[in-house]
């Protein structure tokens, strides 16, 4: 591990009930850099995400953040923490009850002292970043599955965070603004060096934009490297999600007994 | 029968441990550091529980209290006590009614309207992403949603009894000709401030607690799922009413049973 990780993931187990999630995964997310995660549905990508946010527990192994254990810190520090970072929830996970300004200007409000002139201003910079500074007056309840992503994307960033933590960003996106998120969270990297770890399947998406990929399947790192070196990995299962490929190693099917059997079954063999 | 007891086992444990996580709950979201925001938060939740509880509050009140003079009018009259009347309405609304009747209606307007917008939050991520940008949901969402419940019952409670001896005016003294001064004065001279106002409003707050607490952890406990918050919407309601109606019994032997 490099001492410029910003986060630091080391053998982490996790399980729901009696289904194991995570056996034992090691990542190191560099600072500066966009660091994807990826992997089949399922896999257990947003868990990942509350594991290093700090809202579940692991059942083994650690996070660090900055060198901080996560899941060590009091419930105080633990909230200290999380003004520096931001996460995008696939939901996008608005406050209902505040409309689209006051959803921006929420971190804002509660976490600095700016008059309101200035929050206005900030509100307004991050609502024209995702284009939607027209829509400033619409509650929640009015926007469009895509634009909610939007509106959080601008929430998660208004306090500019160190590290961004994006779930599913491109689920859901018309293709405009699927090309406009991608840009901006790269534009975001390299304008202010925020560390950004983005979890999706969009392959062709987030592979343009990441410096570095993991590759979870089974509760493991299945691989990991540059996008260019993935592109060109060997390993079966890696070359079946990559390039999208419905037969392979991984299976499409969740397990079930014989499809013949299962349909035909009992009437036919009277 | 050893299956029988191993789940007998396992149902003390999960309850024992619902009761820590609730008593944690309370804790960390009822104590912590006043400030401006906090109540203004506070302020807005009074309104959300408290005034708009106040109509339902009223109007049953106003009920029980002309029901109250009703029934008691046909009683005592057979003994000629009828002049009793005032004593009986106040005594049994300070010392009971009130409590009880607002606490159940408190549990069924404000409290499951609690326990599912909380519940709805939680389905909705809104807690998880607020405590992502740092903001303690205990502090912002549960406390002052339990102090406005706290606050507001027992104000509620006193709105009852008093619109409940104003019913009970109407009916005995207006309509069915009881004479208003033996209603006026025999109540003020039975109705002891410590004894009778005191107690029910000391059983008024036990209940505003419970009542709370209940709503707002069955809310922020829930299984995020619409059917989860059907449930807990529902436990809301039947919890919160078995636990004063039991806890009614047992301050009331303690405080009138002269056990003290």
């Amino acid at each position: 591990m490099t001492s410029s990780a910003l986060v630091e993931v080391e053998k982490l187990r996790f399980s729901r009930g009696d289904r194991e999630i995570f056996r034992g995964v090691d990542l190191s997310i560099p600072r500066g850099k966009i660091t994807a995660i990826m992997g089949p549905s399922g896999t257990g990508k947003t868990t990942l995400l509350k594991l290093i946010g700090g809202q579940l527990v692991p059942d083994a192994g650690r996070v660090l953040i900055a060198g901080h254990d996560v899941h060590r810190l009091s419930r105080k520090a633990l909230f200290r923490m999380r003004r520096r970072m931001g996460m995008l929830f696939q939901s996008g996970a608005l406050f209902s009850d505040l409309n689209v300004y006051e959803n921006v200007a929420f971190p804002l409000r509660v976490h600095t002292n700016l008059p309101e002139s200035m929050v206005r201003d900030v509100v307004l910079m991050k609502l024209e970043a995702v284009g939607l500074r027209g829509a400033r007056e619409l509650m929640p309840s009015e926007l469009s599955g895509g634009m909610t992503r939007r509106v959080a994307l601008a929430r998660a960033v208004a306090l500019d965070p160190e590290l961004i933590l994006y779930d599913e960003p491109f689920v859901g996106q018309d293709p405009i603004s699927m090309g406009v998120l991608v840009q901006l969270i790269k534009r975001l990297n390299e304008a202010l060096g925020l560390t950004a770890v983005v979890v999706s399947h969009d392959i062709k998406e987030t592979l343009s934009i990441a410096d570095y990929v993991y590759v979870i399947a089974d509760g493991e790192v299945m691989a990991h490297g540059t996008p260019a070196s993935l592109d060109v990995e060997q390993d079966p299962r890696v070359y079946q999600f990559v390039h999208g490929e419905p037969d392979g190693p991984v299976p499409f099917h969740y397990p079930a007994n014989d499809f013949h059997e299962d349909i035909l079954g009992q009437g036919v063999r009277s | 029968m050893m299956a029988y007891i191993t789940r007998l086992g396992r149902l003390g444990c999960d309850l024992l441990e619902a009761m820590g996580r609730a008593g944690l709950f309370l804790v960390q979201s009822m104590f912590g550091r006043p400030s401006a925001e906090g109540f203004r938060l506070w302020l807005v939740q009074m309104h959300m529980v408290g005034v708009m509880s106040l109509a339902i509050i009223l109007v049953s009140g106003l009920f029980i209290g002309m029901v109250l003079a009703l029934q008691g009018y046909t009683i005592l009259v057979d003994f000629g006590a009828e002049q009793a009347l005032g004593q009986m309405v106040s005594l049994s609304l300070l010392r009971e009614l009130a409590p009880v009747v607002a606490a159940l209606l408190f549990a069924g307007r404000a409290g499951s309207a609690l326990t599912a917008e909380i519940g709805l939050m939680k389905a909705t991520e809104q807690l998880t992403s607020m405590e992502m940008i740092g903001v303690d949901p205990l502090r912002r969402i549960v406390a002052p949603r339990l102090w406005a419940g706290f606050v507001s019952l027992p104000l509620l409670t006193i709105g009852f009894s008093v619109i409940g001896i104003w019913g009970g005016y109407l009916v005995g003294v207006q309509w069915l000709g009881v004479f208003d001064g033996s209603y006026w004065g025999n109540m003020q001279a039975s109705v002891e401030f410590i004894d009778d106002i005191g107690n029910g409003l000391v059983k008024s707050l036990v209940f505003a607690l419970v009542v709370t607490w209940i709503a707002v952890f069955q809310g922020y406990d829930l299984v995020p799922t619409s059917e989860g918050i059907s449930r807990a919407t529902t436990r809301t309601v039947v919890y919160s009413s078995l636990a004063v109606l039991g806890l009614d019994f047992v301050l009331t032997a303690v405080m009138f049973g002269g056990l003290s």
